[in-house]
């Protein structure tokens, strides 16, 4: 092997052991990465009880409850009918992220569910096992592009929901409405999921409206045109996670950004969810986002309108605890 | 000279089934094409083991025909190379095919071809977190055609295999952990 042949052979080599070393530098300190580790650190934490789980999720008589069992599950019963969004009632969201909180509601306590709503496909928001634990009667939304990643669950009807699509059934009326997120699930296939399979919604009932925000960044001209097409009574947004922020900003607003969209959509009531039930990113503490929504609602001087439960907590709007203002 | 059958089959195949069916389906077709390829090109890992010596080897799998069975009703349950994890793992049967290349020759040569008929039996989470992988292999080494019954199991979301494979008739066992990607 002649000098020359010698150098391109080392020289091959030398730049070969850079890239690799680039590439697991580069990947081992990336936020997939480091959240990855984080989850793998946090496996063996315990998982903690919720203290008073309600026995009775379905009510004989309201005009609005709201009963937050964690993460973006949310029960919600408009008089008569039952809505759940993005049940996630497993240890994890997918086999990594763990919980830290058990579900704030046993699947066997409850009694029907007429609509089970799912805003996109990642692992926290559409659990598999989850909803093979729900009652069955009722029919599950997904969003347009999402049936190619829906199981044959046994539910009444499993019915796809394009952008400003409304489903109309026996009074109910269930519009789904655009928000910014991005979609797939494995991670490969989010580049033919970049327009699709995401979706926020809203229930119109008995003189109710309930926008679900599902996840979401912040979007003025989306939220404002949501505000525009509905009298909202109660938006339930997410607001979690916030760190590292640059990472974060498209595709999930923060406590601040949250309250803006509650603006914008014009509602009476926000209820804020999408925290403290699994890791999602980097807050410095479980608690972060929430306290940074009631700063943020006590600086803007709205607490009273935004609801903070616990999870398993339930709140009753419009003739439960809450009396239900003039609309201006 | 009496590989070519076997590798003109599998060429045929190849070319019939990407044409025909890769470009047949929805508009998003394209750019899932784009990112399906590159990921066909990333090796999975097998182990022979049997006369005439033990060989490690890489392999690459294609799925011509897989028919789901554990999807909703509303999509077809035929799929065609491009498969989305849960059409595999919520209950299906894939025809793939592979080509193994070896640290070693096995016979006389360096390389073999293989057919599978795999059935995937959801165990956990519909599939997503756990399956039983049952089948039948054939593979073409050299001038033997040896048959294999398979048994496996696949977990990440489908994403990563691991299979064991036996011929009783030629004394031959074959580990696979695999890396499936659609």
């Amino acid at each position: 092997m002649g000098p020359r042949r010698a150098w391109q052979r080392g020289g091959a080599l030398s730049a070969s052991v850079y890239m690799v070393g680039l590439l697991v530098v580069g990947g081992c300190s990336s936020v997939p990465a480091r959240f990855m580790g984080k989850a793998i650190e946090r496996m063996g934490d315990p998982i903690l009880p919720v203290a008073e789980k309600t026995r009775h999720p379905v009510l004989a008589g309201t005009t609005l409850s709201v009963l937050w069992a964690g993460h973006a599950t949310v029960l919600i019963q408009i008089q008569d009918k039952v809505f759940l969004t993005d049940p996630l009632l497993t240890r994890t969201a997918g086999m990594l992220s763990k919980r830290y909180i058990e579900p704030g509601l046993d699947p066997a306590t409850l009694p029907r569910l007429d609509y089970t709503l799912i805003s996109h496909m990642h692992f926290d928001h559409f659990s598999y096992g989850s909803l093979d634990m729900l009652p069955t009667d009722g029919s599950l939304l997904v969003p347009f592009g999402a049936l190619a990643y829906t199981p044959d669950f046994d539910f009444r009807e499993i019915q796809e929901m394009s952008p400003w699509q409304t489903l109309e059934e026996d009074g109910v009326r269930i519009t789904a409405v655009p928000v910014q997120h991005f979609s797939g699930r494995y991670g490969v296939d989010i580049p033919w999921m970049r327009d699709r399979g995401y979706t926020g919604y809203v229930i119109e009932y008995a003189g109710v409206t309930v926008f679900i925000a599902g996840d979401t960044g912040y979007h003025p001209q989306l939220f404002k045109a949501i505000g525009e097409h509905f009298a909202i009574d109660l938006a339930i947004l997410p607001i979690a996670p916030v760190e590292p922020r640059d990472f974060m900003r498209f595709a999930h607003v923060d406590p601040s950004e949250a309250l803006q969209i509650f603006h914008d959509v014009d509602a009476r009531y926000m209820v804020p969810m999408h925290h403290r039930t699994i890791l999602q990113g980097f807050d410095p503490s479980d608690t972060y986002a929430v306290e940074q929504l009631q700063k943020c609602a006590e600086e803007e001087g709205i607490r009273e309108k935004v609801v903070v439960l616990d999870i398993g907590e339930r709140k009753e709007f419009f003739g439960g605890e809450v009396d239900r203002p003039a609309r201006q | 000279m009496t590989k070519k059958p076997f590798v003109l089959a599998f060429a045929v195949t190849l070319t019939v089934l990407t044409h025909g069916s890769v470009f047949a389906q929805a508009p998003e077709s394209a750019d899932k094409f784009r990112t399906w390829l590159p990921y066909q090109g990333v090796p999975s890992f097998t182990l022979y083991s049997g006369a005439p010596n033990t060989a490690f080897g890489f392999e690459w799998e294609i799925t011509p025909l897989l028919y789901s069975f554990g999807m909703n009703k509303q999509i077809s349950p035929w799929y065609s190379f491009i498969v989305e994890p849960p059409g595999r793992f919520t209950g299906s049967i894939e025809l793939n095919l592979a080509v193994q290349v070896f640290t070693r020759k096995i016979g006389s040569s360096y390389f073999s071809l293989s057919g599978s008929l795999i059935g995937f039996i959801p165990l956990l989470e519909r599939g997503e977190h756990l399956t039983l992988n049952l089948g039948v292999s054939m593979y073409r080494f050299g001038e033997r055609s040896p048959l294999f019954g398979v048994l496996g199991v696949s977990t990440l979301f489908g994403i990563v295999h691991l299979n064991v494979k036996h011929s009783p008739a030629e004394k031959i066992w074959i580990t696979s952990l695999e890396w499936r990607v659609f």
